[in-house]
């Protein structure tokens, strides 16, 4: 029996019995398309991590105090304040390191900001003046305080657009005082709106790092430096000068472990992505086990269906059919349904995940964009068709092995 | 060297170890172009034995030549190819395919075939013309009459060009004059294109539409004769 004539059969056998060949794919069709939602939303949200990863800057090269634990039983060992001030002038010196080009220490908490009778809970970033020229930092009014204003530990704040708008509404913010941990703090600029990013500057305080260091958070590290490196090319180089001059700074030798660490922005985002990589996976994984409730269910309706057709079948074989030919017939039914179920559970899933994604760009700040997950899409027909040949062997061995006389005798 | 040759065949159903004989040891051989009725009462194993020469079942001692070749050497997918290429059915229930043309219903053993798809157009119309049905090849099957129904069954059994049609009980389901016109085709079948005919059926009017009629009765063969008066049809009413 030609293959054509095979298909041909087979879509006779699933047109005769419409109705029940739709429900029958149901199970397959919402497995499919969780799969899809899930693979979909999940790549979705992995490029906006990676975007506000990227949004730092390639040549973002990130130096932490304390050492990254590697395990529970690892925690005591952290230092989180091992980062000293000569520590920062030990990396400004070009001799440590040639290869990067600024550094700029952080340190940072949460803190109430007040105006008249508004507070708002914000972050406060301690920074310096090089903060503008390492990150993108565009300015709807205002200008970023100097060098100088560092030095003075001015009380000078540049406020994240949210900040603005919960304290003071339409009213102009600059030049006016908010009030943070007691101190009076003057407002001399105000962020344009950035959505969400990285370090979510919308809900931000950015003042100079010394005024942070003595009047709000009370302490003398740091606790981040951030550095840039003189080109992407020498991101590593820089990275491993960081390491070393640190070492040096910190009198460690051998094999004395870092009491810092150090990353890149491809190291972030590579640790990053691999989280909602297993987090993807693991949600598919919860939603495949629909597809084998729904690959029993076609085994039952592919059950009761040879036992109808038991007549049909002896015809078949009294004709000339033989076990391989009625054994096609079957297994076709079975691949073609799971087939057809696979594909409208693409098409829908792929759908709702665009619906989402266009939802979440149109009603809220975040650049959410929609991924056809081509892999998934692949992976789904496969799998569903897999899930056909499996369920639907065992049907359609029972047709193959009906004996003719017994099957035509059959009423 | 005769088509059918069969030397005290015998048949036992094994049901949960209960041996329940059927055929006691049959005898008899039939040549190409021969149009035998086999009779019997229900229940006498004419069934049965036609079950066996339709390669539709095995039979447990004695021999069975098709072609002179012993039918038991044949096994699995060969038995099919057998049915396919040498054997064509007619049943008393038409066992047609709903919801499919008559085109479509005679063209279905041409899929088992290794005819080639060029000519099975051709011989699926020849075969509908035969049993004089061409005006109703694209109609669906269960808007055609019982009579009708049974004629594409006919054509059905033609279409690969078989060396035996069985018919067991072909008109059983059928009024008198429709099963009347069922019988003159079979019997223009044999005359004119030479087929060879086995027939089955309890009623001894219909079995005289036959040449011969081979009696069997309890398993075994009560008689074997040339029929002397054979019936014949004339314009589709039985003459009696």
């Amino acid at each position: 029996m030609r293959f054509k004539h095979s298909i041909k059969t087979a879509y006779r056998g699933l047109e005769q019995n419409r109705a029940r060949s739709l429900l029958t794919i149901l199970g397959i069709v919402i497995g499919v398309t969780a799969i899809i939602l899930v693979m979909s939303l999940g790549q979705g949200a992995q490029d906006l991590i990676l975007d506000q990863v990227k949004g730092m800057g390639t040549r973002t090269i990130i130096v932490g105090g304390g050492r990254e634990p590697a395990g529970v039983s690892d925690a005591g060992q952290i230092f989180s304040d091992s980062l000293k001030k000569r520590d920062m002038e030990a990396l400004e010196r070009k001799e440590n390191t040639p290869s990067v080009k600024y550094v700029m220490p952080l340190v940072f908490g949460v803190a109430d900001a007040g105006y008249a009778n508004d507070t708002f809970n914000l972050t406060i970033y301690g920074v310096s003046s090089l903060m503008e020229k390492i990150f993108d930092m565009p300015m709807k009014t205002g200008a970023f305080f100097t060098e100088e204003d560092v030095r003075a530990r001015a009380k000078y704040v540049v406020i994240g657009n949210k900040v603005k708008n919960e304290l003071f509404g339409a009213d102009d913010a600059l030049g006016k005082i908010i009030k943070m941990k007691g101190h009076n703090f003057r407002v001399v600029g105000v962020l344009s709106e950035r959505g969400q990013d990285f370090f979510n500057f919308d809900e931000a305080a950015i003042i100079p790092y010394t005024t942070a260091q003595d009047y709000v958070l009370g302490i003398k590290h740091f606790n981040r430096f951030i550095t840039e490196a003189a080109s992407e090319a020498l991101i590593n180089d820089a990275a491993e000068e960081i390491k070393l001059t640190l070492r040096e700074s910190h009198d460690l030798t051998g094999t004395a472990k870092d009491d810092f660490f150090v990353v890149t922005q491809v190291d972030l985002a590579g640790r990053l992505s691999s989280i909602t990589s297993v987090l993807t996976i693991f949600l598919a994984a919860v939603a495949a086990i629909s597809l084998i409730v729904g690959g029993i269910g076609i085994m039952n309706i592919m059950l009761v269906s040879v036992t109808e057709r038991t007549k049909e079948i002896g015809l078949r074989k009294a004709l000339g059919a033989t076990y391989k030919n009625i054994l096609t017939q079957f297994l076709l039914e079975a691949v073609m349904l799971t087939g057809m179920g696979g594909l409208v559970g693409i098409l829908l899933g792929a759908f709702l995940s665009w619906a989402i994604a266009t939802t979440i760009t149109n009603f809220t700040n975040i650049a959410w964009t929609f991924t056809f997950p081509v892999s998934a899409a692949i992976l789904g027909i496969v799998v569903s068709g897999g899930i056909g040949l499996i369920f639907g062997l065992y049907p359609a061995r029972t047709a193959a092995n009906k004996s003719p006389i017994d099957a035509l005798r059959y009423e | 060297m005769p088509l059918i040759e069969i030397n005290n065949l015998t048949k036992v159903y094994v049901n949960e170890e209960v041996e329940t004989p059927v055929l006691h040891g049959v005898s008899f051989s039939i040549n190409r172009g021969e149009f035998v009725a086999i009779m019997g009462p229900s229940g006498s194993g004419k069934s049965t034995l036609l079950h066996v020469l339709g390669f539709l079942d095995s039979y447990t001692d004695g021999s069975f030549l098709f072609e002179g070749k012993e039918a038991s050497t044949y096994a699995g997918d060969a038995t099919a190819s057998i049915r396919n290429k040498k054997l064509g059915f007619i049943f008393q229930s038409f066992n047609l395919l709903a919801h499919a043309s008559v085109f479509e219903n005679v063209r279905l053993p041409l899929f088992y075939s290794d005819i080639p798809e060029s000519e099975w157009e051709k011989r699926v119309n020849d075969a509908i013309e035969i049993v004089g049905l061409s005006h109703r090849t694209d109609f669906d099957v269960t808007r055609l009459s019982g009579g009708e129904k049974q004629r594409v069954a006919i054509a059905r059994a033609l279409v690969c060009n078989p060396e035996v049609i069985f018919a067991d009980e072909p008109t059983g389901n059928l009024d008198s004059k429709s099963g009347g016109a069922i019988m003159q085709t079979l019997q223009e079948l044999n005359e004119k294109h030479g087929h060879t005919i086995i027939l089955i059926t309890h009623e001894t009017y219909t079995a005289e539409h036959a040449r011969r009629i081979i009696r069997i009765k309890d398993g075994l063969v009560e008689s074997d004769e040339e029929v002397t008066e054979r019936r014949h049809t004339n314009g589709g009413i039985l003459m009696k």
